[in-house]
């Protein structure tokens, strides 16, 4: 069983606090991701789970006890590193081998875990070569073979793939996935890209300048962010922001003004609070959720500047006013730049925002 | 791309024309020296007249063998200690970093004579503090310039306390440049520092030694200074009498330049066999 439990977990690197006090429970088994902006703290976070830093403040538990004074090697950890890290002047079978050899595994034991994880990551034709002699993706799966044959409780990653162009990332995302459900054991995934994210995950936890933004579910974290940076940071193309203005409030609901927009106004009902009339908002819409016109609560006019088209949906980049908007539609639906259209917003499809980002709900 | 060359060769000129004169004359001038009898006016060619002087002269003998045992001794005992202090130059838990380094350094920026005459004086049989801390810790003086173990010995330290420093700085290079994660990984492994040291950064660090020692091989082989200045022209007898210290005294104190030459030669091609032996044996696998 490892669990793994952050408690209130602090970094200093002198006087310079760089994680301020994360909580995080994490299942046995769960695929957890950690994601953020760079130099949010992720790696640290991993660095600490795994023992490879210090722990300023608070606890790190793995399978129940606590781990803080325990050395790295008796964690029950395995960490595949961003840049691979194998041992140059070794052999694939070398590197797999290297840790248990050192602390004298049985051999039959040894060979038998080194043919397994080979097996598992199909390397055994590259048993024979050394890192220099790999691609990318071979160097990767290796690094990950010399975790799965230490036979771990805790898997950590940091950014495993972002050295790999993309084709081998969605490709090696899916083997990672796939290896996952193979062992059934707990991962901790640190990534920036959202995408890998979205799509790994068991749960994402969101990390902002060494704070725990949230903690959820991918599609929890897409349909219900907690503020406007999770809001911001889930969901590719971005989520659109407009600056809107209470006008009324009444009934559950608020009146907003879109302030850049003509004076469009939406009834956005509300359950929790009221913000104060004359408040500054913000309204945030993906780009997936602006309808044809006529067919939301509100409409706006926008203006095509650059359109991108992928095939099955295109982005129009489309001007309103001071703000620039990115709407989705799909690709029949092919526009020009310079082309006026009108674009409609739900308000059961859009969020509200306070103006220091965090949810009105 | 022609006229371009012919222009980057007409500003080379002067320099092929210095490097032309003063390195590739002599060296093939010597090398036509080396067969030619020069103790007589005119000079005349006579192959066997040096080179089969070489082959039965026992003072060559005899700086050939001080010269190899130098060799042999001192170089692996240098790089060793090299590797040591370039390992704790890189620990992190090591302060005023930057004057270690300089302190390391500075061996090979102090003048030859200068250093030369410390070490006499440091040395010295009855002032020198070599022989008082001896001999406060109960050891007998040692009489290091008239005995021929300890001047070999006293050559050897002068030369590793000279250049240690210098390989240091090289092996230093070496070990940052291999990646922290590696030996994260390793710790995560459980491999204790001291397997890490043995099986991560010595073979890693295996062509930069290689080149450490190739070069200290080449340095060795012409070895003057030392002999010359601190055990007075390979002293006592000949006992310290190196291949370079041969050399020199054929060559400008006997005027024999015909067998200097050969000297030379010898020195050169034995130098080249043993790097090539040395890259040989340390070749990376295939
Ligand atoms: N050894 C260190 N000494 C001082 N500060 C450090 C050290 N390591 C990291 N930091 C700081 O801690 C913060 C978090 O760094 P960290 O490496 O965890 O970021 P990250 O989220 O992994 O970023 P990235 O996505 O770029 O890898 C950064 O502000 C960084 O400058
Ligand atoms: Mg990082």
């Amino acid at each position: 069983m490892a669990a793994v439990t952050l408690t209130n977990v602090i970094k200093r690197f002198g006087v310079f606090e760089v994680v301020h006090g994360a909580n995080i429970d994490i299942a046995d088994g769960e695929f957890v991701v950690f994601v953020g902006p760079s130099g949010c703290g992720k790696s640290t976070l991993l660095r600490m789970i795994a023992g490879l830093e210090d722990i300023s403040g608070g606890d790190i538990a793995i399978g129940g006890k606590v781990m803080n004074d325990v050395e790295a090697a008796d964690r029950g950890i395995a960490m595949v590193f961003q840049s691979y890290a194998l041992y140059p002047h070794m052999t694939v079978e070398q590197n797999l081998s290297f840790g248990l050899r050192m602390n004298g595994n049985p051999k039959a034991d040894t060979e038998r875990r080194v043919k397994r994880a080979a097996e598992i990551l199909r390397i055994d034709e590259l048993m024979q070569r050394r890192p220099k002699q790999l691609s990318g993706g071979q160097r990767q799966r290796v690094a990950i073979g010399r975790a799965i044959v230490r036979e771990p409780q805790v898997f950590l990653f940091d950014e495993p793939l972002s050295n790999l162009d993309a084709e081998l990332r969605v490709q090696m995302r899916v083997e990672i996935s796939r290896l996952h459900k193979e062992l059934g054991v707990t991962m901790i995934y640190v990534t920036h890209d959202q995408t890998e994210a979205m799509t790994l995950a068991d749960r994402i936890v969101v990390l902002k300048a060494g704070n725990v933004e949230q903690i959820g579910a991918p599609l929890d974290l897409y349909d219900d962010p907690a503020n406007r940076f999770v809001a911001g940071f889930i969901g590719s193309p971005k989520m659109n922001f407009l600056g809107a203005k209470i006008v009324d409030t009444s009934n559950s609901a608020a009146i907003i003004e879109l302030v850049n927009h003509g004076g469009a106004r939406l009834r956005k009902p509300l359950r929790e609070a009221f913000p104060a009339i004359g408040a500054e908002v913000v309204l945030g819409v993906r780009p997936e959720h602006f309808f044809e016109a006529g067919q939301g609560d509100c409409d706006i006019p926008v203006k095509a500047d650059v359109a991108e088209h992928l095939g099955s949906v295109s982005y129009v980049y489309a001007n309103a006013g001071p703000e620039e908007l990115i709407v989705e539609r799909e690709a029949s639906r092919q526009r020009a730049s310079g082309d006026h259209f009108t674009v409609s917003i739900k308000a059961e499809r859009s969020l509200l925002f306070d103006k220091a980002g965090a949810r009105i709900r | 791309m022609r006229t371009q060359n012919a222009t980057a060769y007409r500003f080379l000129t002067p320099y092929l024309l210095i490097f032309a004169i003063f390195w590739i004359w002599p060296i093939i001038s010597s090398f036509i020296i080396s067969f030619q009898a020069t103790r007589t006016v005119p000079w005349r060619f006579a192959p066997a007249f040096n080179w089969g002087r070489l082959i039965g002269d026992p003072a060559f003998y005899n700086a050939l063998k001080n010269t190899l045992l130098i060799l042999v001794i001192q170089v692996p005992v240098m790089i060793a200690l090299a590797i040591v202090m370039a390992v704790l130059l890189n620990s992190p838990l090591l302060k005023a970093r930057g004057l270690y380094r300089f302190a390391f350094f500075a061996p090979v920026v102090v003048g030859e004579v200068a250093y030369s005459a410390v070490f006499r004086l440091m040395f010295s049989l009855d002032f020198g503090i070599v022989n008082k801390l001896l001999n406060s810790v109960g050891i007998p003086k040692i009489d290091w310039f008239s005995n021929v173990t300890p001047a070999m010995a006293l050559i050897m330290i002068a030369v590793t306390w000279r250049w240690a420093g210098y390989n240091a700085i090289i092996i230093l290079a070496g070990l940052q440049s291999i990646p922290e994660d590696v030996y994260e990984a390793a710790t995560l492994d459980r491999v204790s520092k001291l397997k890490q040291f043995f099986h991560i950064t010595l073979p890693l660090l295996k062509p930069v030694i290689v080149f450490c020692a190739v070069l200290s091989i080449i340095g060795t082989m012409q070895l003057f200074t030392e002999p010359f200045l601190i055990t007075e022209r390979g002293g006592p007898g000949g006992g310290t009498e190196t291949l370079g210290l041969l050399l020199y005294r054929q060559g400008f104190r006997s005027l024999n330049f015909g067998y200097a030459s050969a000297v030379a030669y010898t020195m050169a091609g034995l130098a080249i066999a043993i790097t090539l032996v040395q890259l040989w044996l340390m070749r990376e696998p295939k």
